[in-house]
Parts: C-alpha cells; structure tokens; sequence
C-alpha cells in the first residue's frame, strides 16, 4: 500500500481557493468576455468536442459563474485531444437571441423550439406539422414574419427530400446485393408505387465474389464471375416500368408479375440476354412487339404473361390473316389451325406463327390519330421526321428535360405542352425505336397489332405444338416511326 | 410547285431580329404555315413580294429551321434518312417553331 504512487489531488479542491465572494471590480471586464465559456453550450450538438486545460482555475461547477483569476485566461481547444487546435480566441460575440434559436440537436417534450429537429420516426411528418403551427404562433412575437415563411420553406424542402420507407428498404437490398456480390435481386411484395430513379442503375456494375473453397480444387469449383442476374419485382403496385431497368443489360431473369402495369416499353429490347420474363397479372392488353423479337433473334425461353386482359382475336379487328407459309389464308379458321403433321415435329412447330395483323392506325405529327392518310400529297408518306419530331428527341437527350416544371411548360403554346411531356414519358421508359427502320423517335406515326402463336414459349420451350392445335395468337403492338414504316404489302 | 409567272424562284425568309435567309420556293414550301402564305391565290402580301416574315422566330432558330427544310426535301424518297444533329439548347425554340410552322 505504502508503495502506490500517490493520486495528484482533485483539481477541484486545488482550485477552490480563487473562489472568493469579493470580485475585484477591475475584473468584470474579463468576466463579460469569458462568459462565453457558458454560452457555448448552447451550440450544436454535433461541432467537435471542446477541451479545456484542467490546470486553469474555474473549471469546476461550483466556479461556474466565478471570475477566473486575472491574467488566467482558459486555452481553448476545439477538435480531438491528439490534434489540437487553439480556438480563435478573436470570434465576434453573437447576440443572444439569435444564439437561442440555434438548434441544439434535442428535443423535449415541453420545449417548443424543436421545430427543427426532425425524427426519423413514421408520424414524423404529422407532429411536425403541428410543431410547425407552434412555433408559428410562439414566435410570432419575436421573429420577423418573413423569417417564418422562410423557416416553413426550408422544412418543406427538407421533408420532401426524405425517401418514403419502401423506397429506403428497396435501396437497402439493393446495396446488399452489390455489396455481397448476390445476383438475385428479390424486391418483390415491397409495396412500391414507383422505382426511383437510380435505385436500380448500380446493379449495371454487379460483380459476384469468388467463393472460397477447400481442397482438393477440382474443374467445377471455378465459375463465372459474371452475374447470372435476376430481378423480382413482383406483388408491387407499380404502374410503369423504370427506364433504369434496361439499362441493366446483363439481366436475365425479370419478373413484373402482379403490378398494374398497362404497357411494357418497347425498351425492353436492350435486355438481350433476357431468357426468362413474367409478365402475368397486370393490366395489359397487348405485349410489345420488341419481346416478339427478343423470342426470334434473343434468348428469350420463357414468356409467362397470362393472366392478363389481353385482346382476344376473336374480337379484334383483323385486316389480314396467314397461313404458315406466309401466305394469306383463304379463312380465320385457316390461319388458326396449325396444319398436320406425321412424325417428328417440323421446325414451325416450334417456332413462333405469325396469325393475322390488324388494320394500321396513322397518327399526325402531333400525335393525334387520322382516318386516313390524305392521298394528295406523297410527300407524307416519306420517311423524313417532322421538324417537332427531330427536336423532340433532341429534348429527350438533352441533360435539361427534367429541369423543366409543368408550369413553365403551360406557358408553351398550343400542343407543345403535351408533346414535352409525352416526350419525357418516352424517355423515362427507356426511349423508343422503330420496329420497321429501327429509328430512335418519340410520337410514333403508326401503330398496328400483330397476332402471333408463342404458346411453346410460354410453357418454357417444354414441347412443340402438336399436330393440328389451334393457335392461341397474342397480340403484340408495333410503333412506326413515319406514315412509310408500315407493315409491308406483301406480308 | 405551283409557281404562276411573275413568282419568282427564290424566296425570301426574314427572322424578329432582322436575318434574311434566301431559299427555293420548293423548300420553303415544305412548311404548311408557308405554303398558305406564298399561296398565289391567297393574295397576302407574303405572296405578292415573296417574302416572308416570321417576327417570332430569331435568326439562329431560323437558320436551323431552313438546315431542316432542306435536310427534309433532299431525304424526301430516301429509305436511309440520316439523323439531323439539333443542339439541345435549341430544341425547345425549334419545337415552337415547328408548331407555328407545321411541319
């Protein structure tokens, strides 16, 4: 016992002693400036930790409103004890009231300045309202309306900046998945009305990590790092298709089943490698033709899209039917029927047919729909885009189209409001191309459906038809980008 | 096109801030709003002088309205048309002018 080293006595008692009732009156100059020692703590919670030195008389508690001695002034350090700074001892003092309305980080239950303090709780948005309302009415004394209007500005700002909760888990499985090289991306049921945009482009750089395995190392321990990448967005309620999502380029499973989806962009094409899509129970009523061709050219094996209101080719308007060879058929039941065969399945038995197609729509350069085109002038019928087309796609490709507000686009004349917001519809979706001359455009001039037969694709490339089934066509849409890119005569 | 004699070959399009761009009648015929105008039988006054003022539109906007009219008259039968560049800060003068001009 007797050979511990003794403890240093606490400052506290060493100090006391300066604490003395009588104040020098010389000192309370020195008083007014150090008191800002105390006014400090009302700064923000979150500035670096504020060090005194402990050898300085005043320190303690009960020397709290205590002169300190002269010529004793405390050094002040702000920032870590291993890397000091002395403090600028020169700040200008601020006022006082202007120090009370410094957020302090905290917020109590009776205390009405924290407005500004924003819990991450869900009713966050309803309480702050009333606080909101409180702290109009508490301060209206004090604080110059306009200060108000713009503190209210701020909070709307603030607030609207903050992502709803599904969209935070979504971004949360997200970076799992980036972040532990999973190639499945699961986020189905998660309530999502709508995909930010840029929630989904970082999969693009998704690498898988190289597993680790023990020996003996045989061939089958190396595989691809390539993602085999999955995307389950079903049981949401969106109600289109994030543009983003074609850009992911190396995807190969998607499922969009039960959505409310109306329509599926024809952007759908960049998705190459696609081999298995859901599209089942949705809202949509016709298919886009580019899946059409991601079945003949792509790889696509699997298309599940029933259920869905499709249109029914017993009820369409059918303008031309086929038979198998691509002749027209002399009859509907003709067309329907696939003919019979003996033995082993031929190719077209596997193949998607081409049924019928539908009578073609013409739209005018604006996009509404004409009866008929007018025979007079030839010049319709070319190929050149239209003046608003051409600068309409440069709109879509200008870094700016999403700068403009809805009401600087009133001020517009005439259609130009509905174009450019057509037009950024058109890009959100993931842009367009013509099925017919495989143009970039934004109003199509010219739609058409076409019924074709994929029904072995849609049991999975299972077995071929049988001989003599009836077709189950499925109606795809085709866009055209000029009153010349329409269904060839002759087919 | 449907030129009367005395209507000269040339026409004469002046922007608002007092350019004056000279093209065929053909091409400047591309557009419906100055087809109406140069319309011989309409008897307005662009059709008389052949030349057209169009107050609303500015120099730069006009010139790549007249790149246009050419571009669309020279790729008319063509079944490869090439893209026309527009640069993006002038696509939404150039979207109110194809509304004025319909074309």
């Amino acid at each position: 016992m007797d050979n511990e080293i003794p403890l240093p006595p606490p400052p506290r008692i060493r100090h006391r002693a300066p604490n003395t009732p009588t104040v020098p009156s010389s000192l309370h100059k020195t008083y007014h400036q150090l008191s800002r020692f105390d006014d400090r703590s009302s700064q923000p919670s979150s500035d670096p930790a504020l060090f005194s030195s402990d050898d300085i008389p005043a320190s303690g508690l009960e020397n709290y409103h205590a002169p300190a001695a002269s010529g004793c002034r405390k050094r002040r350090y702000r920032g870590t004890w291993w890397g000091e700074m002395v403090k600028d001892s020169k700040r200008k003092r601020v006022d006082f009231k202007d120090k009370r309305l410094v957020d302090s980080g905290v917020w109590m239950g009776s205390d009405d300045s924290g407005v500004d303090s924003l819990l991450p709780s869900e009713d966050a948005s309803i309480w702050g309202e009333e606080l909101l309302h409180h702290s109009t009415v508490g301060r209206a004394g004090e604080v110059a309306p306009g200060e108000i209007a713009a503190g209210a500005q701020q909070r709307v700002v603030f607030r609207k900046a903050e992502e709803s909760r599904e969209h935070q888990l979504a971004r949360a499985i997200v970076n799992d998945c980036l972040e532990k090289g999973q190639d499945s991306v699961d986020l189905s049921i998660g309530g999502l009305q709508q995909i930010p945009q840029g929630l989904l482009s970082p999969l693009q750089h998704l690498t898988k990590l190289p597993t680790v395995k023990e020996p003996p190392i045989s061939e089958d321990v190396y595989s691809s790092l390539r993602p085999f990448l999955r995307m389950f967005l079903a049981g949401n309620s969106l109600s289109d298709v994030p543009g983003d999502l074609f850009d992911l380029d190396a995807l190969r499973v998607l499922s969009l089943r039960n959505n409310r989806l109306t329509e599926i962009p024809p952007a759908i094409r960049k998705l190459t490698m696609l081999q298995e899509v859901n599209l089942a129970v949705n809202e949509l009523r016709f298919l886009p033709w580019e899946l059409l061709w991601l079945i003949k050219k792509g790889d696509l094996k699997h298309l599940t899209v029933r259920p869905n209101p499709l249109w029914r080719i017993d009820e369409a308007e059918i303008s031309h039917w086929f038979s198998l060879d691509g002749a027209p058929a002399s009859s509907p039941e003709e067309a329907l029927t696939l003919h019979n065969y003996e033995g082993p399945a031929p190719e077209e038995a596997w193949a998607p047919i081409h049924v019928a197609t539908g009578p073609v729509r013409l739209f005018n350069m604006e996009g509404v729909m004409v009866d008929a085109p007018p025979t007079s002038s030839t010049s319709q019928s070319s190929r050149v885009p239209s003046l608003r087309e051409v600068s309409l796609l440069a709109f879509t490709r200008s870094p700016f189209s999403d700068l403009i507000s809805d009401a600087d686009m009133a001020d517009c004349p005439g259609l130009v409001p509905s174009l450019l917001r057509q037009a950024r519809a058109v890009r959100n979706g993931g842009g367009r191309c013509c099925s017919v001359c495989h143009r970039s455009f934004v109003i199509a001039r010219a739609e058409w459906i076409e019924w074709w037969d994929c029904s072995v694709y849609e049991n999975g490339l299972k077995g071929p038809r049988s001989s003599g089934e009836k077709l189950r066509p499925l109606p795809f849409r085709r866009l055209g980008c000029s009153w010349a890119c329409v269904p060839d005569a002759s087919r | 096109m449907d030129s009367t004699p005395g209507s000269s070959e040339y026409v004469t399009l002046v922007s608002g801030d007092g350019f004056e761009f000279i093209v065929p009648r053909s091409t400047a015929c591309v557009s419906g709003t100055i087809r109406r105008m140069l319309d011989p039988s309409s008897r307005f006054s662009e059709a008389v002088t052949g030349r057209c003022v169009l107050e609303n539109m500015s120099g730069l906007v006009l010139e790549k309205v007249c790149e246009y009219l050419c571009y669309n008259l020279k790729n008319k039968n063509q079944t490869n048309v090439p893209d026309m560049e527009i640069p993006p800060e002038l696509c939404l003068e150039l979207l109110m002018a194809a509304d004025y001009l319909d074309t």
